[in-house]
């Protein structure tokens, strides 16, 4: 499970230069065996890691973004993606908001 | 009592004599996987449980060996062979099939020890003749019908319930078939301890524990500990037999809340260090990410 939030400066129109803010949060188990090595077999596994996200409970991630002095306008993603293998992720969901700032 | 002591030899002697025999009639073991699949012939089930079938059809039960041969051929390959240096038997290949394909449980040696081999096969030769044809074969293999309705129906309690009759099928409400096969009702089938059988951590006969996933340990020490009532059944069967998880996108939405709260303003001047101008405000935001977790169990699961 991966959780990323970006944000992009609108006017610039160089996608490469658009981003301006990028974080990612991963949620997952490590498997790990009884020397406490990361273990992938279901057979080393012996414990676990527990980073994932909780039955019955609500994870909060908060974020204070500061911008250049000089951009007016910024679009915020935030998209929460389901890995069920390494390779195949799919978006579950994904919010964005375009926010304006007045400079004068 | 000195009667009784002088029988005893001959009463030992008799029970042994006979004991394999019995043994052996109530285990029979199958040499191929024709005669396993024989044994416990699921081909009629669909003729009156149509959809039911067609749902589990579509399923990771049905396809339960086959999506999983990279994980049990690295059981076979690395663990056994070279971490554990201990030959491929019934007993090392049970701790992957008791769950993936519990009908290999009446497998005799030789047979669970080719199929083993077939699963090496299956994933080191893909898509080579050798590798398909293991692998076709392999697909007959799965968690069917009568692996949920009969062979893992009473084992949850099997101390209380026995094991299973053989031929019996065991339903959440034992509705009666007429003359297609006689039913008993199981309640255990209703709970998700019957789902922990494989859900979780497992614990093979001879003590090894496999880490396939730990939705049981979480469903129990976390959810239910937290209050949670539901069912593994009440989430995973809305869908019927199609069972579905993790592979299913709206079952993941449904065990998800997602909420966004962003609020933007402009920081005060000269605090930011690196922007353009300091004398001026500086645009900002605080984003707040809310994820619920609605599932019964940790999300993801290992």
């Amino acid at each position: 499970m991966v959780l990323d939030v970006t944000a992009r400066n609108l006017a610039e129109k160089d996608p490469e230069k658009q981003v301006m803010f990028s974080v990612q949060e991963k949620y997952f188990e490590i498997g790990r065996d009884l020397q406490n090595r990361m273990r992938y077999g279901a057979w080393q596994i012996k414990e676990i890691v527990d980073l994932t996200l909780q039955p019955m409970q609500t994870r909060r991630e908060q974020y204070l973004i500061n911008f250049d002095t000089d951009v007016e306008e910024v679009e915020i993603e935030a998209s929460l993606s389901y890995f069920i293998s390494g390779k195949k992720g799919d978006v579950v969901y994904s919010i964005k908001e375009k926010l304006t700032y007045d400079l004068d | 009592m000195k009667q009784i002591q002088r029988l005893m030899p001959l009463l030992l002697g008799t029970l042994l004599a006979f004991l394999p025999a019995s043994l052996s009639a109530m285990e029979k073991q199958a040499d191929t996987i024709d005669e396993l699949l024989e044994m416990f012939d699921e081909s009629s089930c669909m003729e009156c449980h149509e959809e039911i079938h067609d749902a589990w059809s579509k399923s990771w039960h049905a396809q339960a060996v086959v999506s999983s041969l990279g994980g049990m051929h690295n059981f076979i390959v690395i663990g056994l062979a070279k971490e554990w240096e201990t030959p491929l038997t019934k007993a090392q290949i049970m701790k992957c099939l008791d769950c993936h394909a519990p009908v290999v449980k009446y497998a005799s040696e030789d047979l669970a020890v080719k199929i083993g081999e077939m699963i090496v096969t299956a994933f080191k030769e893909k898509g080579k003749p050798a590798g398909d044809s293991a692998k076709k074969e392999l697909a007959r293999l799965n968690v069917g019908c009568l692996s949920c309705h009969n062979i893992k129906a009473t084992e949850v309690a099997r101390g209380f319930n026995g094991p299973a009759e053989k031929g019996m099928i065991y339903g959440p409400k034992g509705e009666d078939a007429e003359d297609a096969h006689e039913t008993l009702e199981a309640v255990d089938i209703t709970r998700s301890s019957f789902c922990m059988q494989c859900h979780g951590i497992y614990k093979s006969a001879d003590g090894e524990t496999i880490q396939c996933n730990t939705l049981s340990g979480s469903y129990q020490d976390t959810y239910v500990a937290m209050g949670g009532s539901k069912t593994c059944q009440d989430c995973h069967m809305k869908k019927g037999h199609l069972f579905p998880g993790g592979h299913d996108l709206d079952t993941v939405k449904e065990g998800l809340g997602f909420e966004v709260q962003i609020n933007s303003y402009q920081h005060l001047p000269g605090q930011i260090k690196n922007v353009k101008d300091p004398k001026r405000w500086v645009p900002s935001a605080v984003v707040n990410v809310f994820i619920e977790n609605k599932a019964g169990h940790r999300v993801p699961d290992g």
